[in-house]
């Protein structure tokens, strides 16, 4: 492929892409890391061209996951990134989680993270079962499978912390 | 709680729900950092810091080659080749009136790992002793051979040899390496091909608009 032609096609997924990996990461990490991550899954898009699927944006979540992983791996986390935060990006308010449902964030928390990560992938990247299979690399059934038990142990983390239970009824308390 | 209200609360709670959409002028960005293959240099700053000091040496080096020797290329052309001790033989002197080409051997550049900081202007300006445009019509023992068809800076030459020793890969933008046939923009500082952006495939986006910056008319 030539390199007008190359180009012109990472030109069209980009703008896709770029939301979907932006998102993905403000989801999962700090900015100051989001931004190195979404630099280093471009570059391995544009690299890795040729073998981009028609579902580019599930294959770049897949090559996302990845980059972060590695990230988390390598550094050295909490003083390198509380100074690195400080000095170069100050948080954003946009990427902070809504205030108000401390007990589903705690109940996330309280998950292994395989789990967590397919409801994250479910819920918030709004994957069809198949679509999480491609960016996982694993098979619709397994995926279909621990979906299943990823809801039920959300469910059952959500009962056991209690508030979950009242958040729904106390608002239903308060409408009547 | 059935399934789709579990979804519709964990939606509720996604952080990324405010996230704007990028801008035009962020995915240009973007896309133009990606495609010039510059990568992040955070992660390694030992080797940026590395890649800058050299750049550094570069730059006072071309500095010092090309100063005093501004109004007599030829005189600019043998000291240079006296000063550069990485550059295999010296080039023809430039007679007037023969058919003989003007050959000039480089070197290209040994096998840094480093990643790069973006390329200017400004340093390849400063940097270079040497910069053309030109055509590979023969890649021979590890020798690409390329017909210039255009002299940026430096001494005239008609015919510049690259030694390319080795796997050269991912070095130059655009393919990595110099191919048969292939135009290619080429800068050169002490008689070694300046990698990170600054040589590659004529057509690499943003290439030639740096060498028309860095050297005007």
């Amino acid at each position: 492929m030539n390199v007008d032609a190359r180009r012109a096609r990472f030109e069209a997924v980009a703008p896709a892409v770029i939301d979907a990996v932006r998102r993905y990461l403000a989801r999962r990490t700090d900015p100051a890391t989001a931004d190195d991550v979404l630099s280093e899954t471009l570059l391995i898009c544009w690299r890795r061209l040729e073998a981009m699927p028609d579902e580019h944006v599930l294959w770049a979540y897949g090559i996302a996951r990845n980059c972060l992983a590695n990230a988390d791996r390598g550094r050295r986390r909490q003083a390198r990134l509380a100074a690195r935060i400080a000095r170069l990006d100050p948080p954003r308010t946009v990427s902070e989680p809504p205030a108000g449902d401390d007990g589903l964030t705690d109940a996330l928390a309280g998950l292994r993270p395989e789990e967590a990560e397919l409801l994250r992938l479910w819920a918030w990247e709004d994957l069809s079962p198949a679509q999480i299979a491609v960016v996982l690399g694993v098979s619709v059934n397994a995926v279909n499978i621990r979906l299943h038990r990823a809801r039920t142990s959300l469910r059952e983390q959500l009962r056991k912390r209690g508030g979950a239970a009242g958040h729904e009824e106390s608002t239903k308390g308060r409408r009547r | 709680m059935s399934d789709d209200d579990l979804r519709a609360r964990l939606r509720h709670a996604d952080p990324a729900a405010s996230v704007a959409p990028p801008s035009p002028d962020e995915i240009a960005r973007l896309v133009e950092t990606t495609v010039t293959n510059v990568p992040v240099v955070r992660r390694r700053r030992h080797y940026a810091l590395a890649a800058a000091a050299l750049v550094l040496v570069a730059a006072g080096a071309g500095w010092a080659l090309t100063r005093p020797a501004t109004n007599q290329p030829t005189a600019n052309q043998t000291t240079a080749n006296q000063t550069a001790a990485n550059r295999t033989a010296a080039s023809e002197p430039a007679t007037d009136g023969r058919d003989e080409p003007r050959t000039v051997r480089i070197n290209a550049a040994a096998g840094i790992r480093a990643k790069c900081v973006e390329p200017s202007a400004e340093r390849l300006a400063a940097a270079a002793d040497l910069a053309f445009e030109g055509t590979v019509t023969r890649v021979e023992n590890a020798v690409v051979t390329i017909d210039v068809s255009r002299v940026f800076h430096g001494a005239e030459a008609d015919v510049v040899q690259v030694a390319q020793a080795g796997e050269t890969s991912e070095q130059l933008t655009g393919s990595g390496r110099f191919e048969q046939g292939g135009r290619y923009l080429v800068a050169s500082s002490e008689g070694t091909v300046m990698i990170c952006g600054y040589s590659g495939e004529a057509g690499t986006p943003g290439l030639r608009d740096l060498y028309g910056r860095a050297f005007p008319g």
